[in-house]
């Protein structure tokens, strides 16, 4: 071996290091572009296997001394909208044989389950929150789905959109919550009606929830950030 | 085994070479996407914390950075498990790994080669644990609910996040001390004989 080849001496040559940044910024650039058919891809495969483990036993909980209220970052894309809550009604349709609409004072007399988990956001941070509300599956027995039913969609009051499985909505910790941290459930968090479950990461969870639409299939808009490049089943 | 003088090293199988080359490119790819992810919410410092230029990061954005970690993690994870069931196959993981007679030469040997061979095959061993644990970390994180008993290991999520982040100081330290101790082997021919695609010649 030449003992004058930057190998032997152990130094890089500015030659070998524009390479490598040139090299460098090539993957990066790929790594942008491609990103899209990746996820198209590989999401498929991630999503049945979220689908194949998931299970219909509640997860363990926290207790409610572990509750992390510093550790919430309030995200929205429109911010919070105004409600009129004296006017507020919960529409449930779609493939239901018992279409609903309820006040929020018939909602709040139904059995209401508390449940303290981690809510975890896509972007990586995590939070222990109690949450308290009706589970989605005794609302669902009240309008009672067809056997058509596959899917479910939540629309919210600011204009964002979300779908869901069936499996996951009928979930027993899946909720939609109108109490938070041992208080009634904060307007920006999502008041009135909210949903909250540990099985879906926090984009899954809309917020100020008004309409609730069963459907046999999943329509071409799938949720908000669904829309925009996010995975479909966000599960956990 | 141990390398004795004038014994040169032979050319690796290809299946070996090969699973060699795509943990390298998959486990730097999972690497740069990950720290995309990382910069929607450092694990430091949250939202106002220090943040990885983008040279380093892989898809463009958050949902980018997404589809590149959680389609690289297959062929990570599924590249370590067909090379576990390789090296127990073939019987390899008996004179694979560092042992007792490397430990006895990093301490009695009075041959610098026999040494520094020992040490190679003690500082290559360590990426198995690293790997194990990059995959353990990240599973606890990807679907903490569904394996619960796993991302309890771990205590609470801040460790978890801080955990599966170490794994990277960690496979970089260990490719700068890797890649030295090997090509510094028989003149580099160790380090050809794990990457060189081309032939089985030395």
């Amino acid at each position: 071996m030449n003992e004058e080849t930057p190998a032997a001496t152990g130094r890089i040559s500015r030659r070998q290091l524009l390479q490598w940044a040139g090299a460098g910024l090539l993957v990066n650039a790929a790594g942008t572009l491609l990103y899209d058919p990746i996820g198209r891809l590989s999401m498929p495969v991630n999503e049945a296997f979220q689908s194949l483990i998931l299970s219909s036993k509640p997860t363990p909980e926290f207790p409610i001394s572990a509750i992390e209220p510093d550790r919430s970052i309030v995200n929205s894309f429109r911010g919070t909208p105004a409600i009129d809550l004296a006017n507020f009604k919960l529409n449930i349709t779609g493939e239901v044989t018992n279409p609903l609409s309820l006040k929020m004072t018939e909602i709040q007399q139904m059995p209401v389950t508390s449940m303290t988990i981690r809510q975890v956001c896509v972007e990586g941070w995590a939070a222990i929150v109690q949450w308290g509300g009706v589970r989605l599956q005794d609302l669902l027995v009240l309008a009672q789905p067809r056997s058509s039913a596959k899917y479910v969609y939540f629309k919210s009051a600011d204009g964002y959109y979300e779908s869901w499985d069936l499996a996951s909505v009928v979930h027993p910790q899946t909720l939609l919550a109108y109490q938070m941290n041992g208080r009634d459930l904060p307007a920006e968090n999502g008041a009135p009606l909210r949903l909250a479950s540990p099985i879906k990461l926090g984009y899954k969870q809309s917020k100020w929830v008004t309409e609730i639409v069963v459907t046999s299939q999943l329509l071409p808009k799938r949720g908000y950030w669904e829309d925009l490049g996010y995975e479909w089943f966000g599960g956990l | 085994m141990a390398a004795t003088a004038g014994k040169l090293p032979k050319a690796q199988p290809t299946i070996v070479r090969l699973f060699h080359w795509i943990n390298i490119i998959s486990l730097f790819g999972t690497i740069a996407s990950g720290l995309q992810i990382y910069n929607a919410n450092p694990v430091f410092g949250g939202r106002e914390g220090i943040h990885i230029p983008w040279l380093f990061t892989l898809g463009g954005w958050l949902a980018g950075g997404r589809n590149w970690h959680f389609a690289l993690m297959w062929i990570y994870g599924l590249n370590l498990l067909a090379y576990g069931i390789y090296i127990f196959w073939t019987k390899r993981w008996r004179d694979r790994f560092v042992d007792d007679r490397d430990l006895k030469a990093l301490q009695a040997s009075s041959n610098p080669k026999r040494k520094a061979y020992a040490w190679h095959r003690l500082v290559y061993t360590s990426i198995i644990p690293i790997l194990l644990l990059a995959i353990a970390s990240g599973l606890s994180m990807y679907q903490p609910v569904q394996f619960y008993w796993l991302s309890t290991l771990f205590g609470d999520w801040q460790t978890l996040r801080t955990v599966h982040f170490m794994t990277v100081p960690l496979v970089l330290l260990y490719t700068l001390v890797h890649s030295t101790l090997a090509l510094g082997i028989g003149d580099g021919k160790i380090a050809t004989s794990f990457l060189n695609l081309k032939s089985s010649d030395r």
